[in-house]
C-alpha cells in the first residue's frame, strides 16, 4: 500500500513537471499562432493578450500580398517538383543498391548516406557561380534541382529498408516468368514499397518547404520561395509581425498535420536532419 | 545460380546479394538517374568549389580578375582574426549546446518513460518544436527578445528590471541563439533517446530488481550503457546538424551584433555575399565540408552501415 502510494506521487510530479515542460515548449509556438490573430499596432504596443484584438486582418493582408503569395505557390511547386524528381530517381537507386550484386556497391551506398549530411554552406557558393554561368539563377527547374541535392540522397536513405524487406520469391518467380528487371520494379517493388514511397515523399517535401539557405542565395525575384519571403516581412524599418506570424501559420500547416499523421515513422524521417532547414 | 523458393531470410538480411536474383540484370540503369543528378549538383560544386577556393576571385558580374593564388586563401584564412573568432563561436555553440541538449533529453526521457494519463499527448505536444520552421523559430525568439514589446522584457519590466536590449548585447546575443537552439533540438534528443529506452526490455530491468539493485544502480549499470549507441548517434547527429547552422541565427541577429554571433556558416556567407571574396569563402566552405564528411562517415560506419538499414526493414 506503501509503495502503491509513493508511486501515485511520483506519477503526480512527473506530470506535474511535464506540464512546465510543455508550457515551456509551446510557448513560443503558441504566440506566432496567436499573434498572426492581432494587428501589428497591438503587437508592436506590447499590449496584453485580449480576445478583443482578435481578427483576420494579417492574414488577409498576407493574401493580397503579392510576393508572398507568389512566394507561397513556388514553394508549393518547388515542393512537388523536387518530391516526385527525388523519390523518382530515389526510388531508382534504392531498388539498385539493395537487390543487385556487385562490386563497390557498399562504397556507393555510404556515399550516398554521407552526402546527405553535406553542410549546404558548402555547396552554396559554388552553385550559385554554376547557376549564374548556366543561367538557371533564380528559376524554379535551378531550385529545384538544388533541393534535389540534399532530397535525392535523404530518399535512397529512407527507401533501403523498405525495399529490402521484400521477399525474394516475388522477385525469383517473376524471373522464371522472364520478367525484365524494370519490370519487376515497377510491378513488384513499387506497389510493395508504396508506404515507403509515401513516407519518404512526405519528408522530401518538408525538407524542399522548409529549406532557406539556397532559396536565399540561389533565387530572385521569380524564384524566391517562402521562408525567404517571410523571413523579408522583419527587418529594417519594416516590422510586420502580424503578417509573419500569419504566413508563418500557414507554412507551419502542412508540416505539422504531416508530422502529427507519421508518428510511426518520425525518427527515422528526422534522423540525419530530416526536417533542416 | 539457385531457383528454389526458400522463404525466409538470411540473419543479415540482404538475401539479394547472397544468392537467388541478385546477379540477375544490371543495376546500372537503375543507379545512373540518382548519380547524374548527385554529380551535378553535389561531387561537381564540391570540386568546383576546392578550384574556386585556390583563386583569389571576386565575385562581381562580369566575373571581375580572377588570380590563381594556390594555397594562399588558407594561409590568409589562418592570419585572419575574424576567422578564428567564427570558429571559436562554432565550437562554443557545439560544446554548450549540445551537452544541455543531451542532458534535457536524456533526463526527460527516462521520467517520461512511464504510463501517466495523457503521457502519449504529452510525448508528441514535446515534439513540435523540432518540426516549427528554423527560420519561423529564428524570428519568433527574435520577436520574444524585443527590447520594447518582447515577451521577454514585458515580464522583466513588470519586474521592475530596466529596458534590455538582448539581441543587441555580445554575450546575451550569443547566449539567445544557443538557448534558442536548444529550445527547438532537445526534444528530437529526447525523441530518439526515448525511443531507445522503451526498446530496452522489461525483464532485463524487471530481473535487476529483483536482484535487488538500486534505482541508482540500474540507472547507471544497466539503462545507460545499453543506451549508449542510442546517445552516441543522437551525438553525433547532432553535431553533424549543428555544424552547419545558419538560417535560424541569420533571421534572429545576422550575425551580430558585431559579429558576436557570426558563425562559422554565417561567416562563410558574409566572405562570400558580404566581401564578395568567392576565393575565400570557398576555402572556409572546403575546409567545414571536410569537417562534416568526417563526422558523417563516424556516424555512417557507426550506425547507418547498409546492413543496419536492411535489419531495420526487417525489423518493422
Amino acid at each position: 500500500m506503501r509503495l502503491a502510494t509513493r508511486k501515485n506521487i511520483i506519477t503526480a510530479a512527473v506530470a506535474v513537471f511535464a506540464l512546465a515542460v510543455l508550457a515551456v515548449e509551446l510557448y513560443p509556438i503558441a504566440i506566432t499562432l496567436l499573434n498572426g490573430f492581432r494587428r501589428d499596432i497591438v503587437i508592436l504596443s506590447g499590449q496584453k493578450l485580449s480576445l478583443k484584438q482578435f481578427t483576420g486582418a494579417s492574414y488577409a493582408l498576407v493574401f493580397q500580398n503579392s510576393q508572398l503569395m507568389r512566394a507561397m505557390r513556388n514553394s508549393v511547386i518547388v515542393g512537388l517538383l523536387s518530391t516526385a524528381l527525388s523519390v523518382g530517381v530515389g526510388a531508382m537507386a534504392a531498388y539498385g543498391l539493395t537487390r543487385f550484386r556487385f562490386r563497390g556497391k557498399n562504397a556507393l551506398a555510404y556515399s550516398f548516406l554521407v552526402f546527405r549530411m553535406l553542410p549546404q554552406m558548402s555547396l552554396v557558393v559554388s552553385l550559385y557561380l554554376m547557376f549564374r554561368s548556366v543561367g538557371i539563377r533564380d528559376t524554379i527547374f535551378g531550385i529545384t534541382l538544388a533541393h534535389s541535392s540534399f532530397n535525392v540522397p535523404y530518399v535512397i536513405w529512407m527507401l533501403i529498408p523498405f525495399f529490402t524487406v521484400v521477399d525474394k520469391s516475388y522477385e525469383e518467380a517473376a524471373m522464371v516468368d522472364g520478367c525484365s528487371r524494370w519490370g519487376m520494379f515497377r510491378l513488384i517493388f513499387l506497389p510493395l514499397a508504396a508506404p515507403g514511397l509515401v513516407v519518404a515523399a512526405v519528408f522530401a517535401f518538408i525538407n524542399s518547404w522548409n529549406e532557406f539557405l539556397y532559396a536565399l542565395i540561389l533565387t530572385g525575384v521569380n524564384a524566391r520561395t517562402a521562408p525567404v519571403a517571410i523571413s523579408s516581412l522583419i527587418g529594417g524599418d519594416t516590422l510586420t509581425w502580424g503578417q509573419m506570424c500569419a504566413a508563418s501559420t500557414i507554412m507551419l500547416i502542412p508540416v505539422f498535420v504531416f508530422t502529427i499523421g507519421m508518428q510511426k515513422f518520425l525518427i527515422r524521417g528526422v534522423a540525419a536532419g530530416g526536417v533542416k532547414g | 545460380m539457385t531457383f528454389s523458393r526458400r522463404r525466409g531470410t538470411s540473419p543479415s538480411g540482404n538475401v539479394a546479394s547472397r544468392n537467388g536474383t541478385g546477379g540477375y540484370g544490371s543495376p546500372v540503369p537503375f543507379l545512373i538517374p540518382a548519380f547524374l543528378i548527385v554529380f551535378a549538383v553535389l561531387i561537381f560544386p564540391i570540386v568546383f568549389s576546392f578550384v574556386v577556393s585556390l583563386f583569389d576571385w571576386p565575385l562581381s558580374a562580369g566575373g571581375g580578375a580572377r588570380r590563381f593564388v594556390g594555397p594562399g586563401n588558407y594561409v590568409e584564412l589562418v592570419r585572419d582574426r575574424e576567422f578564428w573568432n567564427s570558429l571559436r563561436l562554432q565550437l562554443g555553440f557545439i560544446f554548450i549546446a549540445i551537452p544541455i541538449e543531451i542532458a534535457l533529453g536524456l533526463g526527460a526521457a527516462l521520467l517520461l518513460n512511464r504510463e501517466f494519463r495523457g503521457g502519449r499527448v504529452v510525448r508528441a505536444l514535446i515534439l513540435l518544436p523540432v518540426f516549427f520552421l528554423p527560420i519561423v523559430s529564428g524570428m519568433t525568439w527574435r520577436f520574444m527578445l524585443q527590447p520594447r514589446y518582447g515577451a521577454l522584457n514585458n515580464f522583466l519590466l513588470s519586474l521592475g528590471a530596466p529596458e534590455i536590449t538582448w539581441l543587441g548585447h555580445p554575450t546575451f546575443a550569443y547566449t539567445a541563439v544557443i538557448v534558442q537552439d536548444v529550445w527547438r533540438m532537445w526534444p528530437f534528443v529526447f525523441m530518439l533517446l526515448y525511443a531507445g529506452l522503451v526498446g530496452i526490455p522489461a525483464d532485463i530491468l524487471e530481473a535487476a530488481e529483483i536482484d535487488g539493485a538500486t534505482s541508482a544502480k540500474r540507472l547507471t549499470k544497466i539503462i545507460l550503457p545499453l543506451l549508449y549507441p542510442t546517445i552516441l548517434t543522437a551525438v553525433l547527429l547532432r553535431i553533424i546538424d549543428a555544424l552547419r547552422i545558419f538560417s535560424e541565427v541569420y533571421v534572429m541577429t545576422e550575425g551580430g551584433p558585431g559579429m558576436a554571433t557570426t558563425l562559422f556558416s554565417l561567416y562563410t556567407h558574409r566572405q562570400a555575399f558580404g566581401y564578395m571574396k568567392v576565393g575565400m569563402s570557398s576555402a572556409m566552405a572546403i575546409f567545414l565540408l571536410v569537417i562534416s564528411i568526417l563526422f558523417a562517415i563516424t556516424l555512417v560506419r557507426k550506425n547507418m552501415s547498409l546492413e543496419k538499414l536492411e535489419e531495420q526493414g526487417e525489423n518493422r
